[in-house]
């Protein structure tokens, strides 16, 4: 049972890496095509800018493996903040950039003229019910971000979070789950959910 | 509803903690590894680590012992120091910071805000900025002769794509009488972005007159919990009976 937390220079992976050591999660922190394809869970975090974060999964060669590893074999696959938000067609941040397209819709900027952007703090999730989500209903995760993605296919969406608006906090889709929180700084419910994730994929 | 944020700050000299009186006689109080486990075992919003002296002594951060500090903590952490380039941002960032706290760079050199911001989204960057009344203006306090009014260099910032604003008034650090409202009012004007007010809280009166009469939606602490027996909590609770949402 190991996971591989895709190592490409986008912020907080060390923080993944100590969650799952704290559940007792065997871990490799890679960019190595040959190390994702052997695991059995691939965990995408990240914290940056968009173009930046497509940017360096491109130049190291991480696309295709990716792509053919979650779309085609359906490996169990956990995507972070800004690896949520790679998951799109299109991103915006800071210029117009094409994402994974896994999931279809567009990451735009948050616009809440009476709110402080970015959204940032603790934040209750309002779940879907009956889904992976919903045991985390009106749970507090912590959430960090000015851009929020604009899903096209409603079923996709797992979770929201209200700030002036409702935006998407989670999506599931098959084998993927993606957070726009992070659990990995969300503390005991942020590791029940990534527990969960592994139980339940196991 | 978003929660409001009670983060302690703790401030280290390159050796230990430290807690000075309007940013002059630092006084040692204790370790900071120690302190970040007490703060996560509390289960405390976010913390701030920053090396006040970083900078003054032209140094870097010292890694190892930041390493540590983050290790003990399963919440945010922001940490600040000497930062001057994207290479210092990404050593951090690669030892589990969340967020970077950037001052005299911010200063010296602005454009590197908007390189910082870029690169690594806006919500990683944190500024912080130190205010002192001079005659009849807020300033942005400094020791390298730079005339910038708090609301020239806030909305700078924010168009340089900070992502959020430590305000420390500078005469009010340590002394524990309370916070600046009118500063902190004055500067919520000015801004979108979160700011994180700093500097005066002692009693659990203060935070309910801060919270009552400002739009403050963070404070950053650290006398009180070196000095008094208030906890985070304490401080939750006081605010939760105002119907201020908190996370407990």
């Amino acid at each position: 049972m190991s996971v591989a937390i895709v190592d490409y220079d986008m912020g907080n992976v060390s923080s993944v890496q100590k969650a799952l050591q704290a559940i007792g999660v065997e871990n490799v922190l890679s960019k190595d095509p040959e190390v994702i394809a052997r695991s059995q869970y691939i965990i995408l975090p990240g914290v940056g800018a968009f173009a930046q974060g497509m940017e360096n999964i491109r130049n190291a060669g991480l696309e295709r493996i990716l792509t053919h590893e979650v779309m085609e074999k359906k490996k169990p696959f956990l995507a972070i903040c800004i690896g949520l938000q790679l998951l799109a067609s299109e991103g915006t941040e800071p210029v117009s950039t094409q994402g994974l397209g896994w999931i279809e819709g567009k990451v735009i900027k948050i616009e809440e003229l009476d709110k402080r952007i970015p959204h940032l703090g603790c934040n209750e999730l309002q779940a879907e019910k009956d889904g992976f989500f919903a045991e985390f209903d009106q749970k507090d995760f912590y959430f960090i971000h000015s851009y929020h993605f604009e899903v096209k296919d409603q079923t996709c969406i797992a979770a929201r979070v209200h700030y002036g608006g409702d935006y998407v906090a989670a999506i599931q889709k098959d084998n993927i789950y993606a957070t726009q929180f992070h659990p990995e700084k969300s503390q005991a419910n942020g590791l029940r959910l990534i527990e969960k994730f592994i139980r339940e994929n196991a | 509803m978003l929660k409001v944020r009670i983060i302690p700050i703790l401030t280290f000299n390159g050796f230990a903690l430290v807690k000075t009186k309007q940013f002059a006689q630092p006084r040692m109080v204790g370790n900071p590894v120690q302190a970040a486990r007490v703060y996560n075992s509390r289960g405390v919003d976010e913390l701030i680590f920053l090396d006040i002296f970083a900078s003054k002594q032209n140094r870097k951060q010292n890694l190892n012992i930041v390493r540590d500090v983050i290790k003990e903590c399963f919440m945010p952490v922001g940490i600040g120091g000497g930062i001057k380039t994207i290479e210092d941002i990404q050593a951090l960032l690669k030892i589990g910071a969340d967020k970077v706290v950037i001052k005299t760079q911010a200063l010296t050199n602005p454009d590197f805000i908007l390189e910082a911001s870029n690169f690594f989204g806006a919500q990683c960057i944190t500024i912080s900025a130190d205010i002192k009344k001079q005659e009849d203006r807020y300033m942005v306090h400094n020791e390298l002769g730079i005339e910038i009014s708090m609301e020239e260099f806030i909305v700078q910032m924010q168009k340089l794509g900070a992502g959020e604003i430590i305000l420390n008034a500078v005469d009010y650090d340590g002394m524990m009488q309370g916070f600046n409202l009118d500063m902190i009012n004055m500067a919520s004007k000015l801004t979108q972005l979160p700011l994180v007010c700093v500097g005066g809280g002692g009693e659990l009166s203060h935070y309910k007159e801060l919270f009552e009469n400002t739009p403050c939606e963070a404070v950053g602490s650290a006398s009180i919990f070196h000095f008094t027996q208030y906890t985070p909590l304490d401080i939750k609770n006081t605010l939760k009976e105002i119907g201020k949402p908190v996370r407990i």
